[in-house]
């Protein structure tokens, strides 16, 4: 029975969502932090995830590349698949999952190493370049698409980690995008930047719209109605209300979402 | 504002029940107080604790300087072909040249007007086997002969201690080392100026000699010994150390057995190391049978005893990698082992590094256990001959060096024990300064 469901509804939404979670359910020992989270999102869209803090937004983005597993006392039930495959099937490799869902953090966190490793080491792992010229080919494209190429491409080989937070974040875009991945996820991205390199970060977002399906965590309301075309609305582990964003901002369904969105609470 | 009077400014704000900024409040006097005081006790201890390093220095350096230096007679020295051939045709060949050797001695004294009479017996108390030393050096260079040789003799050690003072002649009691008669050869030759100092190569270079000749006794074997337990103990204890760190911290599950396991390390790292030593005797020796004395059996012992602090230190680095960097790298679809070891490692290198040097350090002073695994100081008799000889070969260390010549009852052989420890201080010193540039050199890589 509790099978069934999942398939039923895949059925009914496979056209057009990459990701489709049913029944997801996170636990950290004995807290139950998501519970029962179902979703679908979007190919080529930008789906935005708001909630109070510790509403488990960022949980359940960590879910989707299984980068919870890192963390011992975390377990996962439910179901998410990704084109069809559920990505907790015992044959499924998480690293391998992780060339495909790339992840961008919400601190900067570039590799001590110069610019070029920090871009080109997923790559290199993950044997995408024959050689030197593609992989440097590879990298200007990452860089070109992060939109720090301009800035970066005369420092190449000068530490990535002595460029500006916000530098940083798009250092760190280009490596999650160096890997060809399908799928970008971004934890609160903006949330240690500053209004410029923010905008210049969303407008970022808003490109890579082109080419991979984006999953944002974001503190911001404005930022989430800046960007993203569809919003998920967090609230204590629940999944409130999922739609599109313009809805979601002007016409919630649900009265919490409504509170959090007029700031009565959050 | 809340209504002030207008004329605030001076006392006005203390009298208002507002403290004012200028005077110091009690409770702020008694805080900077014992700011203050915290402060001078620092200054105290960082003094104290300076004056004991300088007074350890001093004391070290004047005490193992002279270890360094002997004393050496100077004697221009002629040898005809006549008494060559006289020589060569005796039967006590070494005798006669020591007979030449005393008239040519005595000539010199009376051309300076002292009249000492001595034989051949007491110019060997004084100056060991002349004769000897004579014969094999011009049969050596035989274009030496009829020509003045310049020969610098060293002499006993218990003459050196005389000249230093440290002898007098109510202590000398007439025996096979030294007569009261002989002394009185000393001071003429003092007096006809022959008697000087001269660098010691044979302390840096030489191994240790029996206990009665401390003249001779020299560190160079227990330096060698030192060298290849190092070698064994870096080559042993850094891969095992930081392989079994690496899969505590970054791949063990973290139970019940992980937590026993470092506990134990924890524990092993506080084992005196003389249980050590009985350990490595017991299974090293008496179990599996390598040979005594040997440089591997000590390496193998300090490698136990320095694998619990490398181990420490290690974990303790990988601890203190960012996990943000842990993230990033999984992020991009690095595995687990790829994480490790292209990032968390290379990061971690400078305190692995520290960590090593410290447990290498420690191993380089250690004692006790190699006394009981026998690299006792009076078995570095000679020096290896090849990489085997050198690991397997009875040997020494310094530490162990400078315990067997302390331990001696002759007195002249302390001076070596702390001349042994500017050498080890030496080396020390030299490791250290390799770790510390090392470091460097790798937080350059940011």
């Amino acid at each position: 029975m509790k099978d069934m469901i999942p398939v039923d509804r895949k059925m009914s939404t496979m056209q057009d969502s990459k990701i489709s979670a049913r029944g997801v359910q996170v636990y950290y020992g004995d807290n139950h932090a998501i519970k029962d989270v179902d979703v679908d999102i979007a190919d080529k869209t930008v789906t935005a995830f708001i909630g109070p803090s510790g509403c488990g937004k960022s949980t359940f983005l960590r879910c989707i590349n299984r980068m919870n597993d890192t963390i011992d006392v975390a377990r996962v039930v439910g179901d998410i698949r990704i084109d069809g495959e559920d990505i907790y099937d015992p044959k499924v490799d998480p690293v391998q999952l992780r060339a495909k869902v790339g992840m961008v953090f919400q601190k900067p966190n570039p590799f001590p190493k110069s610019i070029y490793d920090n871009v080109a080491y997923g790559p290199k792992i993950h044997g995408l370049a024959r050689n030197k010229a593609e992989l440097d080919e590879i990298v200007e494209k990452s860089l070109r698409k992060a939109a720090l190429w301009t800035e970066a491409k005369d420092r190449l080989n000068s530490p990535g980690t002595g460029l500006s937070g916000g530098q940083q974040q798009r250092l760190c875009i280009a490596r999650a995008i160096a890997t060809a991945p399908e799928v970008l996820l971004m934890d609160e991205p903006c949330s240690a930047l500053d209004p410029i390199a923010t905008a210049q970060v969303e407008e970022l977002i808003d490109e890579l719209r082109q080419s991979f399906s984006v999953v944002i965590v974001t503190h911001s309301m404005q930022q989430a109605a800046r960007v993203s075309q569809k919003t998920a609305f967090f609230h204590l582990g629940n999944l409130v209300e999922y739609d599109d964003t313009d809805k979601i901002f002007t016409n919630p369904q649900d009265p919490r979402t409504e509170s959090y969105i007029s700031g009565r609470i959050g | 504002m809340t209504d002030a009077p207008s004329d605030l400014p001076n006392s006005a704000a203390v009298s208002n029940g507002h403290a004012s900024l200028l005077s110091e409040n009690p409770m702020m006097k008694k805080r900077n107080a014992a700011e203050t005081r915290f402060k001078l006790y620092g200054i105290f201890a960082l003094t104290v604790g300076l004056a004991f390093l300088i007074f350890l220095t001093v004391s070290i350096l004047r005490n193992g300087i002279p270890a360094f230096t002997q004393t050496v007679v100077n004697v221009e020295f002629t040898l005809t072909q006549e008494q060559f051939d006289e020589a060569e045709s005796k039967m006590l060949k070494t005798a006669a040249y020591t007979d030449i050797f005393v008239n040519n001695i005595t000539a010199q004294f009376q051309e300076r007007g002292l009249d000492v009479e001595f034989d051949n017996k007491a110019i060997e108390r004084l100056l060991g086997k002349v004769g000897g030393d004579l014969r094999s050096f011009y049969r050596e260079n035989p274009a030496m002969i009829g020509q003045p040789a310049n020969f610098e003799l060293s002499t006993a050690s218990r003459v050196e201690r005389y000249l230093q003072g440290k002898l007098t002649r109510e202590m000398v009691v007439d025996g096979r080392f030294l007569e009261a008669a002989d002394l009185d050869v000393v001071d003429a030759m003092v007096g006809a100026g022959i008697i000087g100092t001269a660098w010691d190569w044979n302390f840096i270079t030489g191994t240790d000699t029996g206990v009665d000749n401390p003249g001779g006794a020299g560190i160079g074997a227990s330096v060698i010994g030192s060298f290849f337990m190092m070698l064994v103990v870096l080559l042993l204890s850094l891969p095992i150390g930081v392989a079994a760190s690496i899969y505590l911290e970054e791949f063990a599950p973290k139970n019940r057995w992980t937590d026993l396991i470092e506990v134990n390390i924890s524990n092993l790292a506080a084992v005196p190391s003389i249980v050590f030593g009985i350990l490595g005797l017991a299974v090293f020796i008496q179990f599996a049978h390598l040979p005594q004395s040997a440089p591997l059996v000590g390496g193998l012992v300090l490698t136990l005893m320095t694998l619990p602090t490398i181990v420490i230190s290690t974990r303790a680095s990988l601890k203190s990698v960012p996990p943000s960097i842990r993230d990033a790298a999984l992020g991009v679809g690095a595995s687990k082992m790829q994480s490790v070891f292209h990032h968390v490692l290379p990061l971690a290198m400078p305190g692995i590094l520290t960590g090593t040097i410290i447990g290498l350090a420690q191993a380089l002073g250690e004692t006790a256990p190699l006394l009981l695994i026998g690299m006792v100081g009076y078995v570095a008799r000679e020096y290896p001959d090849s990489l085997s000889s050198g690991l397997l070969d009875p040997n020494s260390a310094m530490p162990a060096q400078i315990y067997t010549w302390a331990a001696r009852s002759d007195e002249a052989f302390f001076e070596k024990a702390w001349g042994g420890i500017i050498i080890l201080l030496i080396f020390l010193l030299t490791m250290n300064i390799i770790a510390i540039i090392l470091r460097r050199r790798f937080e350059r890589r940011w």
